[in-house]
């Protein structure tokens, strides 16, 4: 198996609370508006609103009464999925013969959190199963898999904050070792009310929208939402005489082995993972025109990826997006992808929303306003609770 | 995909004990089911983490909770099974994967917001119910640094992941892999296959019946040092092949010389499929009754698998495994060398996985 191969990206789909396709995300991303505000979905009773970024339309594909016994989360990748065959212009039953697997990273589709069944449970009452069984109908690798028809291999990747970017990588190799003709590879993650106070209690959670890799930054916020990207087979493209979107050329992982929610201060992990997804791409830093950082705005997080961006990647652009979107956990990864494939394709970066004042102890600031780029490689990268770290390496051309 | 992994180390914990001797001596007592322990909600196969002193110095082990620590110990006894202290930190890559997670942790850590309140919610609680903790813990106490993945793929987590392990090898990304599965049990998860499918009332797990449903949940972790290469440790055989996905009409196929071992668990709407596909006259054993009902029992079921390689014969199945006329279950231990065994998990909608180990 040649771990080196560029494996083709035919489609993407793509929705956050900054669009509803991934064209309205680029839009929105470019027009330097940004939304975020207390949560309208769920209450809380916490003494400061903290906002978040959250997708307030319902008219979306999997969003109608036909798909209410499945969480939000995969309804959300539903419609990325949708977005994203569409755009690969692959036509589900036209592709059941094929060997299509799907690989998604997520947080919340994979925990049993509901909080209604759980107090009802804890006071002795009979709590209604049909949320328990709305969970188990809903691992998000199983229900794409499910609604399409696919037969091949399905994986949930719970890589925390790092599974999309990991669900991108996985899906890569699928395709590379030749198990699969196609991948549905990406992330899917809603709001919710117990990971809002979970992300409070561990006070990383700013009480404004958020400032990556700003001097003030004092948090993240959350967001939601999903990207999917459409991987395939060489054989299956020449066949389909379909040119590719972009290419997967790398995939980095590696854990810092340091703190179960803290980075490694030395960046232990990420600077590995980086490394790797270079060396798997055969590219060089000199190659990559600009990084769509982790950037979550947390004062631990931004210090150690500025760290090792500056000592990997010197010079090279980069900007966060969670200014836009929020920190939306196990999808951040695949939508950071997904905007990193339409940024090479525009040839122009958005500017890093939040941003104002340089931080002088991270030694390197993020874009602050949209800037052109030439190159036609671009690296995305992930950090996450467990200390895993993990990046992707994606060009438009094969070499 | 063409593969042959070498298993190098097996840790294993469960209601059964902790250690492949521990598993071992259960295989050999033969037909006695295990009867679980009592939870008060009715008997489940609990496992005792105590062991983990001998590894871990308890001050370290204050803030991990049981979920972590099952597989901590697992990882700790896989390392002790391959006779290694530590793993070589860049070159390892850690998989873990669970059916659902810290389950106990991310219901008490629900009781600290209905308790105290939003604003006192547990950031220790929050933190060790996060899917991946248990392999962060791992990866800190290991000292690894490689890449690190973990999985929830409900039933089908252990092949999901395992495959994943596997390419991982064989694409040289690392030398090797330790490789785990790790479920816990929780009074709301009991409360939940109660309120499904009313309790058990014998007290034992009779699987493959078709119109009795007998689950009893279990928790523990199997763990697996795994590389590509073959080591003085490699006594457990290889695998050679990883399946998972939906099946289509044709079944499984059937291979001369196979046995079988089904992961049917009590759960009546899921033991009945294996009798849809498994081949006719095909030889199978199924050993839930002894490790018990858990998303994560084919993680069990390859350890088993291993054990027999090592071991160079095949257990008897627990007497509680219901006869089937399609095909029959090993009823006997006998030294006997079958050319594979395929480890088989079947659930709803089709979902299939299958696990392929050989000697060699």
């Amino acid at each position: 198996m040649n771990r080196n191969s560029p494996v083709a990206i035919t489609g993407i789909g793509c929705l956050s609370a900054a669009g509803m396709s991934l064209k309205e995300n680029m839009t929105f991303l470019f027009s330097g508006k940004r939304h975020a505000s207390p949560p309208e979905r769920f209450t809380s009773s916490h003494p400061l609103h903290y906002p978040v970024f959250e997708i307030l339309k319902d008219s979306f594909p999997g969003n109608n009464p036909e798909y209410k016994d499945i969480l939000r989360t995969c309804r959300l990748g539903l419609a990325a999925a949708n977005e994203a065959l569409q755009d690969a212009g692959l036509v589900p039953e036209g592709i059941t013969g094929l060997k299509v697997g799907v690989c998604i990273g997520t947080t919340v589709g994979s925990t049993m959190t509901d909080e209604e069944f759980y107090r009802n449970f804890r006071s002795g009452l009979r709590p209604d199963m049909r949320m328990i069984e709305r969970f188990l109908r809903s691992n998000p690798a199983s229900v794409i898999a499910r609604e399409f028809a696919f037969k091949g291999p399905s994986q949930t990747v719970v890589n925390a904050c790092s599974s999309g970017t990991d669900a991108i990588g996985i899906g890569t190799s699928w395709i590379r070792s030749g198990m699969c003709d196609i991948v549905i590879a990406g992330g899917a993650d809603e709001l919710c009310r117990v990971t809002y106070n979970g992300f409070i209690s561990l006070m990383i959670t700013d009480d404004s929208p958020c400032r990556p890799f700003d001097r003030d930054r004092k948090g993240l916020n959350l967001g939601e939402g999903a990207a999917i990207l459409i991987l395939e087979s060489d054989r299956v493209l020449r066949n389909r005489e379909k040119p590719a979107r972009a290419f997967v050329l790398g995939y980095g992982s590696a854990c810092d082995g340091y703190h179960l929610t803290a980075p490694s201060p030395e960046g232990k992990g990420l600077r590995n993972a980086l490394t790797d997804a270079l060396l798997e791409s055969g590219k060089t830093a000199g190659d990559i025109a600009f990084i769509n950082a982790h950037g979550t705005a947390t004062k631990d997080n931004d210090r150690t990826e500025a760290m090792v961006l500056r000592e990997i990647l010197p010079g090279v652009p980069f900007f966060s997006t969670k200014g836009y979107t929020g920190h939306t956990l196990g999808a951040a990864g695949a939508i950071e992808a997904a905007f990193t494939v339409a940024c090479l394709e525009s040839g122009m970066i958005p500017a890093n929303a939040g941003f104002s004042e340089p931080d002088p102890e991270l030694g390197v600031s993020p874009v602050k306003d949209i800037t052109g780029i030439s190159g036609k490689v671009a690296l995305s990268d992930s950090l996450a609770f467990g200390g895993y770290n993990a990046a992707l390496v994606l060009g438009l051309e094969r070499g | 995909m063409n593969m042959r992994i070498y298993i190098n180390g097996i840790g294993v914990v469960g209601g059964f004990g902790s250690g492949v001797k521990a598993l071992l001596t259960c295989l050999e007592k033969g037909a006695a089911p295990l009867k679980g322990h009592d939870t008060g909600y009715g008997p489940a196969f609990l496992a005792d983490t105590a062991p983990l002193d001998a590894f871990v110095q308890k001050r370290s082990l204050r803030r991990i909770d049981h979920f972590s620590q099952m597989a901590i110990l697992g990882a700790y006894l896989a390392l002790q099974d391959a006779g290694m202290h530590s793993l070589n930190g860049k070159g390892t890559g850690l998989v873990v994967c669970s059916g659902y997670g810290a389950s106990h942790t991310t219901f008490s850590f629900l009781d600290s917001i209905i308790n105290d309140g939003d604003a006192c919610a547990s950031p220790t609680l929050f933190s060790n119910s996060v899917q991946n903790s248990a392999a962060g813990h791992i990866s800190i106490l290991l000292e690894l640094a490689g890449p690190c993945l973990t999985v929830s793929q409900f039933e089908m987590s252990v092949p999901s992941a395992l495959l994943s392990a596997c390419l991982w090898l064989n694409e040289n990304r690392v030398d090797q892999v330790l490789f785990g599965a790790v479920d816990e049990y929780s009074d709301v998860l009991y409360y939940c296959l109660q309120r499904f499918f009313g309790k058990n009332v014998n007290g034992i797990i009779t699987p493959l019946s078709t119109d009795m449903q007998s689950a009893i949940p279990g928790e523990g972790s199997a763990f697996f040092l795994l590389s590509n290469e073959r080591t003085d440790s490699s006594k457990y055989g290889s695998i050679i092949d990883v399946q998972t996905g939906r099946l289509d009409d044709k079944g499984i196929s059937s291979s001369e010389g196979s046995i079988f071992i089904l992961g049917a668990d009590g759960h009546k709407n899921c033991d009945r499929l294996y009798g849809d596909f498994i081949p006719p006259g095909a030889e199978a054993a199924c050993y839930s009754p002894i490790y018990g009902s858990l998303p994560i029992g084919p993680a069990f079921d390859l350890v088993i698998a291993a054990i027999s390689m090592r071991e160079g014969k095949v257990f008897a199945s627990p007497e509680s495994v219901t006869d089937q006329e399609k095909y029959k279950i090993v009823r006997e231990t006998s030294r006997v060398t079958p050319k594979s065994i395929r480890c088989v998990k079947l659930a709803k909608e089709d979902e299939f996985g299958i696990i392929t180990l050989a000697y060699g």
